[in-house]
């Protein structure tokens, strides 16, 4: 990974107008439901998979299109490293605003005099940066394949051929098909659940190596079709 | 002689060790071989994961179903209202909801926190009738698709009834509210002779 590529990452994301409205909406609609009910906990807040979407898209299909990947790999950066920088800016983007949102709400919770539950809040940490994580992965695959927003556009369609699919499964009782569309929609949104390893409870390994097996497979196929990639320095577009 | 291929304009270099191009061969063999465990743990999990009947293991993190006698004893003891999940071992929304739902260790805890969970598995199908209790409890709370999920109290009285299964989220959306009657999502319909 390389600390400017990231750096850099952060300030282009984190200075788009847009994304900031997107962000603002998802980060903090949250907190309406911690004003009415703050002793719903942090549970209220939900996962991060909008905040780090919102983060995530375009992260390497807008270089693309701009044409900025032709200027930036001239440089001593090797592709894998351009990936890795664009996946972990992205991650850590998204869990810099979980903390700034649970900030917020733990503040919120000792104004009305409700006790913050800091168990709780390890969990939802660790569980955000988990999710954060492996839904950055993804789109840096998604991102690889398609130039502009056209990582979404893929993510969309992945999604609505996922769940067509688990339908036609479960009408045509192709237990198969149910089982593959599953997984596939599983692999759009990794996540893994840390209360079992915070609170001693038994330990679905499946899950465990469901989500290191697509955050690895996600992070390397991208930066493979990112060296199969054939940029042209004679023009703006790629 | 002619010059290398690598030597012409425009020829893409090879990609060798310190190549700015260098696939990642390391991730890639852990991320080959993270996909067979999971193709391995998958097909593991895939009998657990099939719809266990009351009494029976459920796996780890997954919701543990009672039995009815123990099911209404521990109902009786802790105040909570009893789930009861009619299902069939046939119907593929049955196994979705088992997978996505019941399976999944967050969902398990709030359902158990919340509920005494007791299995109802229709065997009409597979075994041409059903035990006795399992009857009586399809009559009376009139179940004629599968999967439906009834919330009901000690007195055997309904409060919440979801028929179908619309995805992990709406469904545990729809058991966090109370005295909803609800019919609605994709369900296996159980055969008329089933009652």
């Amino acid at each position: 990974m390389n600390l400017t590529l990231v750096l850099a990452t952060l300030r282009q994301r984190f200075t788009s107008p847009i994304r900031l409205v997107i962000m603002l909406l998802f980060g903090w609609m949250p907190m309406v439901p911690i004003l009415m009910a703050p002793r719903t906990g942090f549970a209220a807040l939900g996962d991060c998979y909008f905040l780090a979407l919102a983060l995530a898209a375009g992260m390497i299909g807008q270089d693309l299109s701009s044409g900025t990947l032709q200027l930036l790999l001239a440089r001593p950066v090797t592709r894998a490293q351009y990936v890795f920088s664009r996946w972990g800016a992205v991650a850590t983007g998204t869990f810099l605003l979980v903390v700034l949102q649970m900030s917020c709400a733990a503040f919120i919770m000792l104004v009305r005099g409700v006790p913050v539950p800091w168990d709780q809040a390890a969990l939802h940490l660790g569980n955000s940066a988990l999710l954060a994580l492996g839904t950055a992965a993804v789109m840096a695959l998604l991102s690889s394949l398609a130039a502009g927003l056209g990582d979404l556009g893929l993510l969309f369609t992945v999604f609505l051929s996922a769940q067509v699919l688990e339908k036609v499964g479960m009408f045509k009782s192709w237990e198969w098909l149910v089982r593959g569309a599953g997984e596939l929609l599983r692999g759009l949104k990794p996540e893994l659940d840390l209360a079992p390893f915070l609170h001693g409870g038994p330990i679905a390994w499946f899950a465990v190596v469901a989500y290191l097996s697509t955050v690895t497979l996600c992070l390397g196929l991208a930066v493979v079709v990112m060296n199969r990639r054939e940029l042209s320095y004679a023009s703006s577009g790629n | 002689m002619p010059p290398p291929a690598t030597d012409l304009p425009g020829a893409v270099p090879p990609r060798r060790a310190g190549s700015p191009r260098r696939d990642p061969v390391l991730l890639l063999a852990v991320a080959a071989l993270l996909l067979v465990l999971r193709v391995v743990l998958g097909f593991h999990e895939a009998p657990s994961r099939a719809v266990p009947p009351s009494g029976a293991p459920s796996g780890a993190g997954a919701v543990q179903w009672r039995t009815l006698e123990a099911g209404l004893a521990e109902a009786r003891a802790t105040n909570r209202p009893i789930l009861y999940d009619f299902t069939a071992e046939w119907c593929p929304p049955c196994r979705l909801m088992q997978r996505q739902l019941f399976a999944d260790p967050r969902a398990a805890a709030e359902i158990e926190s919340r509920f005494v969970p007791v299995r109802v598995l229709d065997r009409q199908r597979e075994e041409g009738r059903n035990a006795r209790w399992v009857d009586s409890l399809q009559a009376h709370y009139r179940v004629n698709a599968f999967p439906t999920l009834i919330v009901a109290g000690m007195d055997g009285r309904e409060s919440s009834r979801l028929e179908g299964f619309m995805g992990r989220d709406a469904t545990l959306g729809q058991l966090r509210g109370t005295g909803v009657s609800l019919r609605w999502g994709m369900t296996g319909q159980a055969p008329p002779d089933s009652r």
